[in-house]
């Protein structure tokens, strides 16, 4: 295999514009294919990159988990009072939840950016540029991924200025671990919808998923306090096991295997069934 | 003519409604679950259910939602041209917003009867019966009136309706630091101190009060008077605003 630069044969789609990733600087196969691991990294940095330029991308990402962290503890501060609530700091049961909220609206975030780029007539471009065109769901998910970092360097800090007790180190990997997850399983969703719907109005039903599964779960109550239809779907929403991993840490029990590995399986196999939904949404994009 | 437009325009787009309307349903429906134990906490009215605490709240949550959006389309007028061209017609200047606001507080009495008629439903009486109706009709009609006049000034003043659309987390901000989903008595520290002086929580514990004890004039009174209060507010930044705007545009 033998390689050269790009920027003397190959310029990348974009490259000049200002908008698009610049490929320039990457070696290219010879199939004339740029290798996937460059073309994933910039189109990682490039989504890090549009939260900087459209302010309005921030909100749902951090402002938005901050103002329901200290709504919620401030509103419901009461209810660590009823018997069987795990702790009695309600910034430490809110907090953990503020994170993974936050989590999931950088995923969708990505797919904001993908229907714009669909939208605009980018994406072809990008389509038509020589490289592994699995590497544009890769990159987009890579980009979930690292959005959902972001409100654990927010949210995290002010919750614990503010109260929240001091996890474990254990429990914060635990947080981060969940916090990724959820990046890539809401990612995965919202590409998914905007592969086969196309338009940034899709995006309305990407909320509306994102926020029916994380009301339905113990997102405000632990199970032992609910009542009603509500545990019940509470208790079989996977979200429900995920939340459990990333609290733990937050709680008075401290960490233990028995709420770790139902998040990991939760975890793991919506991620799996979500790839499908994207990888099946991407072959129509591509038609 | 003009009030009917706007009514019968607000109407004629269910995106513009039906999340407004739906939402605080969906709410209400996962928080009566949640925190139904929580009325055993001290703090806590005796109420018979929390769906019953929950109905002031909610009928509010879902007539601040539909009046933003109706006052939205204020600003759509005055992106697409038609103000312009009403304002080089002999009509009122006044009409105008008045107008746009009759949309606000139509949806505000539609949404609330619509709200009692599905709480009753599910066994969340007002225990106030048809005088305590009366009153919270009368509380919400007035505070859709007041968040019309506020989406009013804001588009007028931008001439944007996706500004107007984009001040909706200042009113859930406003909703949340209140007591339309739990009682200011059960919450602490500066918290508090901000939900009891936020002007929706005179008006929630007004109408809660409707629901929960039963007609009262004097509880009734309190609540009017701060929705007045608002409403007049923000009427005055509006007519200011559209003062101004005619002022440009001569």
């Amino acid at each position: 295999m033998t390689t050269a630069p790009a920027s003397t044969n190959q310029p990348g789609p974009g490259q000049g514009s200002g908008q698009g990733p610049d490929f320039a600087g990457s070696s290219i196969s010879s199939e004339g294919r740029v290798p996937i691991g460059p073309v994933i990294g910039i189109l990682i940095r490039r989504g890090l990159i549009a939260i900087t330029r459209i302010p309005a991308a921030i909100g749902p990402i951090l402002i938005m988990p901050i103002f329901f962290m200290v709504a919620f503890a401030g509103s419901y501060s009461a209810i660590v009072a009823i018997p069987g609530f795990p702790t009695d700091n309600i910034l430490s049961w809110f907090v953990p939840y503020a994170c993974v909220q936050g989590a999931a609206f950088g995923g969708m975030g990505t797919g904001f950016s993908t229907a714009r780029d669909i939208e605009s007539g980018f994406y072809d471009r990008l389509l038509l540029a020589p490289i592994k065109r699995i590497s544009l769901v890769l990159g987009a998910l890579g980009g979930s991924m690292v959005r959902s970092l972001l409100p654990l360097v927010t949210v995290l800090p002010l919750g614990l200025i503010l109260g929240a007790d001091l996890p474990s180190l254990l429990g914060l990997a635990l947080l981060t671990l969940t916090c990724v997850m959820v990046g890539a399983v809401t990612g995965l969703w919202a590409l998914g919808v905007v592969y086969r719907l196309r338009s940034q109005r899709s995006l309305g039903l990407v909320q509306v998923g994102i926020f029916a599964t994380l009301f339905l779960s113990i997102g405000q109550v632990p199970l032992a306090v609910m009542q009603g239809w509500l545990h019940g779907a509470a208790r079989i929403n996977p979200t429900t096991n995920l939340l459990r991993m990333a609290r733990q840490g937050f709680l008075d029990d401290g960490v233990t295997w028995e709420l770790t590995w139902p998040g990991l399986v939760a975890g793991t196999v919506m991620i799996a069934g979500l790839s499908l939904w994207a990888g099946t949404g991407f072959r129509k994009v591509q038609q | 003519m003009m009030a009917r437009r706007a009514v019968v325009g607000f109407f004629r787009q269910p995106s513009s409604w039906i999340f407004g309307g739906l939402f605080p349903l969906l709410i209400t429906a996962v928080s009566a679950s949640a925190f139904s134990r929580a009325t055993s906490l001290q703090g806590f009215p005796d109420s018979t259910s929390f769906l019953q605490f929950l109905l002031a709240g909610t009928v509010l949550q879902g007539v601040l939602f539909g009046s933003i959006n109706a006052s939205t389309d204020l600003a759509l007028d005055i992106e697409n041209g038609f103000m312009d061209r009403l304002l080089a017609s002999p009509v009122s200047r006044v009409s105008i917003l008045v107008s746009r606001l009759a949309g606000a507080a139509t949806y505000g009495a539609g949404i609330t009867l619509f709200y009692i008629i599905v709480f009753a439903v599910f066994g969340a009486r007002v225990e106030g019966g048809i005088g305590g109706m009366t009153v919270i009709m009368l509380l919400m009609v007035t505070m859709a009136i007041g968040v019309g006049g506020y989406g009013a000034a804001l588009g007028l003043r931008t001439g944007s309706a996706e500004a107007v659309g984009n001040s909706f987390p200042l009113i859930f901000i406003l909703l949340f630091i209140s007591s339309a989903f739990f009682p200011v008595e059960t919450m602490s520290g500066a918290y508090k101190q901000v939900a009891q002086l936020n002007p929706i929580t005179f008006v929630v514990d007004a109408s809660r009060h409707q629901v929960l004890v039963g007609f009262d004039i004097s509880e009734a009174l309190v609540g009017l008077g701060v929705a007045v209060a608002f409403a007049a507010t923000t009427l005055a930044l509006a007519l200011t605003q559209l003062r101004r705007r005619l002022a440009d545009t001569a």
